[in-house]
Order: C-alpha cells, then sequence, then structure tokens
C-alpha cells in the first residue's frame, strides 16, 4: 500500500485530502447537529460558480470564489422574517441556481468544459504544495478558533433562547460559524471538488453520530473516519484507476455503513 | 420596596405588530409570579422582554444592577439530536461567568454536580440528556440555571405536557426553590390550576397587563371570564384552588 503514496504528488494529494477531511469533518459533526446540511451543499455550489465565474473572466478563482461563498453566507444564514418563505426555499434557489452558474460559467471559459468535471468532482491529485500550505493554515486557525471559543458556539446552537438571555449574542456566533465554514469550502473546493466536500461535511459527521453519544467521540470518529476514507480512497483510485474524489466518497460510504451496521446491533 | 425589575408604560411587538401595550410592572426581590392568560396574550412576549431578548418599542424597563436572572425554556424548545449529557448540558449555565475563552475548572465542575444534586439528579450526570424522561430534563434545564448563581428564576411553562406527579414534583422543587433558596421565581404558564395554587403574585395577561396582584385578589371568577371570554368559577378542593369552566354548581 506503501508504494502508492511514494511519488511526491501523490504525498501532496494525501496530505492535501487528510486536511481537507479533517476539518470538514469536524465542521461537519456542527453542520449536521445545526440541520444546516443543505446550507454546506448550497456554499459548495456557490463557491464552485465562483470558480466557474473566475474562469470564465481570467479573474484569481481562490479569490472569487471566496468573495461569492462569503456572499453566500450573508445570504444563508440571515433568518428570514417573512413568514410567506423560509430560509430553506432561499438556500434551495442559491443551490440551484449556483449549480447551473458553475455549468455555464465554465462552459464559456477559455479552458472550455475540460475544467467542468475538476470543479464539480475535484482532482485532488492535481493540488499543489502551495494550496496544501494555505488550507494547513486556514484550517488550523478555524480549528483554534471553534476550540477555543467552542462554549459559545455550543450554547448558540443547542439553545439560543437561553444563550441570548445569558448574554451571547447569538446572530454573531451563528455568522461567526458560517464564516468559518464558507472560509474553508471555498478553498476546499480547489483542492477537492464540490463533491468531496460537501460528502465530507456530511458522511463522516454521520459516522460519528451513529458511533457516539459524547461531542468530543464524535469530532475524533468523524475526523478519523474522513482520514481513513482519503488513504483508502486515494490507494483504490491509484490501484483501480477511478478518479480519486468519488473514489472517497465510496470509502466514506463504506465506512458510514459499517457504523450504521454497528449501531444496530450493539 | 425592592424592585429587581420595572416595566414603565413599556409597549412590545415585533416589527410593526404589537403585542403589548402599556405594561407597567414591578417584580421585587422575594416575588413568586405568575403570568398567565389565554393563547396568544402576549405571556412569551412579556417573558422575552424580561429575560432581555426582546427590547421594548416604547418606555422603560429597568434592572436592578448586580442581579442575576437565569432563564428555563419549555424543555420541548431544545433539540434533542445533540449528544449532550446532563453535565454539559447543566455546565452551560456556568459559560457566562467564565468568560470566553475559559474552560471549565473543577470548582465549575463541583459547583454543576451540587445544582444536580439540588434538583435531585445528581446521580444522571452522565447521563445523555435526550435519553431523560420530562421530568429529568426539566430539572436539567432547572439546574443549569441555578448553576448561573441567579437571585432570579423566570421559567417558561415548565410543566408542559407532564403527567399530575411530574407536574406536583416541578411545581414542588421551584417552591422549594423559591422558600429554602429564596429565589424570586417568574413563571409563565397556561395550566391555571397548577400556577394559582403556588404563585404568591398573579398577573393576567391578554394584549396588555390586565392586573396584577396577589393570588387571593386578582383569581376571581369575574377577572377570569373576562380575560379569558368564558364562564369561568374558582372553587376549593381539598385546600386547592381549582378552576373550573362552563356553568353549574362547584
Amino acid at each position: 500500500m506503501l508504494s502508492v503514496f511514494r511519488s511526491p504528488f501523490m504525498q501532496v494529494a494525501l496530505i492535501g485530502g487528510l486536511i481537507v477531511g479533517a476539518v470538514c469533518a469536524y465542521l461537519g459533526v456542527q453542520v449536521v447537529l445545526r440541520r444546516i446540511v443543505f446550507v454546506g451543499a448550497a456554499l459548495a455550489q456557490v463557491s464552485s460558480a465562483g470558480v466557474g465565474l473566475a474562469l470564465c473572466m481570467g479573474w484569481n478563482p481562490s479569490l472569487i470564489s471566496l468573495v461569492l461563498t462569503l456572499g453566500g453566507v450573508a445570504a444563508f444564514s440571515v433568518k428570514t422574517k417573512d413568514r410567506s418563505t423560509t430560509r430553506e426555499s432561499l438556500i434551495g434557489v442559491g443551490y440551484a441556481v449556483s449549480s447551473a452558474l458553475a455549468v455555464l460559467f465554465v462552459a464559456k471559459s477559455a479552458q472550455g468544459e475540460s475544467h467542468l468535471l475538476d470543479v464539480l468532482s475535484g482532482n485532488i491529485l492535481t493540488i499543489t504544495p502551495a494550496q496544501v500550505w494555505w488550507m494547513a493554515g486556514t484550517a488550523a486557525a478555524a480549528a483554534a478558533v471553534m476550540a477555543l471559543l467552542g462554549k459559545q458556539f455550543l450554547f448558540s446552537m443547542f439553545d439560543p433562547e437561553t444563550a441570548q438571555a445569558a448574554g451571547i449574542h447569538v446572530a454573531l456566533w451563528d455568522m461567526a460559524f458560517f464564516l468559518i465554514l464558507g472560509v474553508i469550502i471555498s478553498l476546499a473546493i480547489r483542492l477537492a471538488g464540490t463533491l468531496l466536500v460537501f460528502a465530507f461535511l456530511v458522511l463522516p459527521a454521520v459516522t460519528g453520530l451513529l458511533l457516539s453519544r459524547r461531542l468530543d467521540r464524535i469530532n475524533a470518529i468523524a475526523i478519523a473516519s474522513a482520514c481513513a476514507a482519503t488513504v483508502a480512497g486515494l490507494y483504490a483510485s491509484v490501484k483501480m484507476d477511478l478518479p480519486s474524489g468519488p473514489a472517497i466518497v465510496a470509502c466514506s460510504f463504506a465506512l458510514l455503513a459499517i457504523a450504521w451496521l454497528v449501531s444496530r446491533f450493539r | 420596596m425592592n424592585a429587581i425589575l420595572q416595566f414603565d408604560r413599556v409597549e412590545l411587538g415585533y416589527g410593526r405588530h404589537d403585542v403589548l401595550k402599556d405594561v407597567n410592572l414591578v417584580l421585587e426581590a422575594g416575588d413568586f409570579l405568575g403570568i398567565v392568560g389565554p393563547n396568544g396574550a402576549g405571556k412569551t412576549t412579556l417573558l422575552r422582554a424580561m429575560i432581555g431578548t426582546l427590547n421594548p418599542k416604547s418606555g422603560r424597563l429597568r434592572r436592578a444592577p448586580g442581579v442575576r436572572f437565569a432563564y428555563v425554556p419549555q424543555r420541548q424548545y431544545i433539540d434533542e439530536v445533540f449528544p449532550l449529557s446532563v453535565m454539559e448540558v447543566a455546565m452551560m449555565g456556568r459559560y457566562t461567568l467564565l468568560g470566553p475563552v475559559a474552560r471549565p475548572t473543577k470548582r465549575d465542575r463541583d459547583f454543576v454536580i451540587k445544582c444536580l444534586g439540588h434538583v435531585g439528579i445528581a446521580d444522571l450526570a452522565g447521563r445523555t440528556y435526550r435519553e431523560l424522561s420530562g421530568g429529568q430534563k426539566q430539572r436539567t434545564l432547572i439546574a443549569r440555571a441555578l448553576a448561573a448563581e441567579p437571585q432570579a428564576l423566570i421559567l417558561d411553562e415548565p410543566t408542559n405536557d407532564m403527567d399530575i406527579a411530574g407536574e406536583h414534583a416541578i411545581m414542588e422543587l421551584i417552591k422549594s426553590l423559591h422558600e429554602q433558596d429564596k429565589l424570586t421565581i417568574v413563571m409563565v404558564s397556561h395550566l391555571l390550576n397548577v400556577v394559582v395554587n403556588y404563585v404568591r403574585k398573579l398577573a393576567l395577561i391578554d394584549g396588555g397587563l390586565r392586573m396584577v396582584g396577589p393570588t387571593a385578589e386578582v383569581l376571581t371568577s369575574e377577572n377570569l371570564t373576562g380575560i379569558y371570554d368564558a364562564p369561568i368559577r374558582i372553587a376549593e378542593f381539598g385546600g386547592r384552588k381549582v378552576v373550573l369552566t362552563g356553568g353549574g354548581d362547584a
């Protein structure tokens, strides 16, 4: 198995995949508990639309992706007071329109549709060490903020009204979480693609929730399962000549299925 | 008079929608106040103003400096998807005392265990919150409020959806917090028969604060009939007050 990871580009892909998997899995536990899984999907699509727009216009993809994702964060994190519509419907509109725009922008870009598959399903095998360093630094900063200020994040998502009554500015903490999520998604999309990033936000978290009833253990299981799926998926993609992103998702689902079986029979 | 919370001609509402007008209410240290009224009367709106999550549209709402209020929400509002232990939930009461970055110390953990013991569930500290019974969850939320070392507790429908035994046990606990621990208590409830046998003061709400005063003065057939727009009688059975709807003799 180790022979697969001897080449430098595979080592970069492995490290990049492990970092994206770990940070997305950690944030994913909160995404699932906050019942905002679809926000993760919509932000990933907004981010890929940003990449598509940048490719079309010849701009910096990372910057445009980040700007659009932060715009998505602002739009999706606001709780609508209009009773004739819901936040879910706004997120659905954002998801559908972003998905379409991503395809349209990439189709009209100079690089053409050859880039489309990379944007949507990702090609982690082509990432550069510089991208990995950026991702590592941002992931470390996000994890540090989440760990240091975890009490406020936890209280404001578990029981917002009581947290607000206790003096915690719930809207501010919600916005902070969405901002961290948006920044991580917009960077991770460039490394791993929409499909893999969204999968990392959901599958490892569900695996953790199936196997434990303690939040710290759930976080640990989610991170471990994302890392295991990354290693197994990259190995399978090389050995079986499969696209890397979907191979990692398949491995992550296999772990989730095992976790489900374990949770049924214990 | 030792007022810890004072509403002075306060108007409350959401956006352009007014819910409560011209509210004048004084909460004194040591009060045991029940807020009752029909559905949609504005009980929750008044409560939100008390806990500070809703600002008055006009008028003045004054809090005595140094007095700490703790809120006990309806347990049905807590999302049970969260895999948190009873200890972790109760510890949230300490968060604002700790500051944003500090982690709970052994002293905090000991204090929270003491609060759990005070409400009779110290043995459940390690259990998952969502696996508890309704009464145990309510006790956990009360313990969390006590963990904040408050002078006043504000409770929203603390006995909602409980059986008679659970209802009685929770109300006896709240009564003991008032009598033994000298906490000021405010509770909102739509369960008149429960509230009127415990609270010392009663506030009737219906689009405004219609009446507030000692329970014995406020709890009359005329007052309740006017508020609920239905014939209501007050009877006594075994030394307890019973609120009855409809005609006929008590």
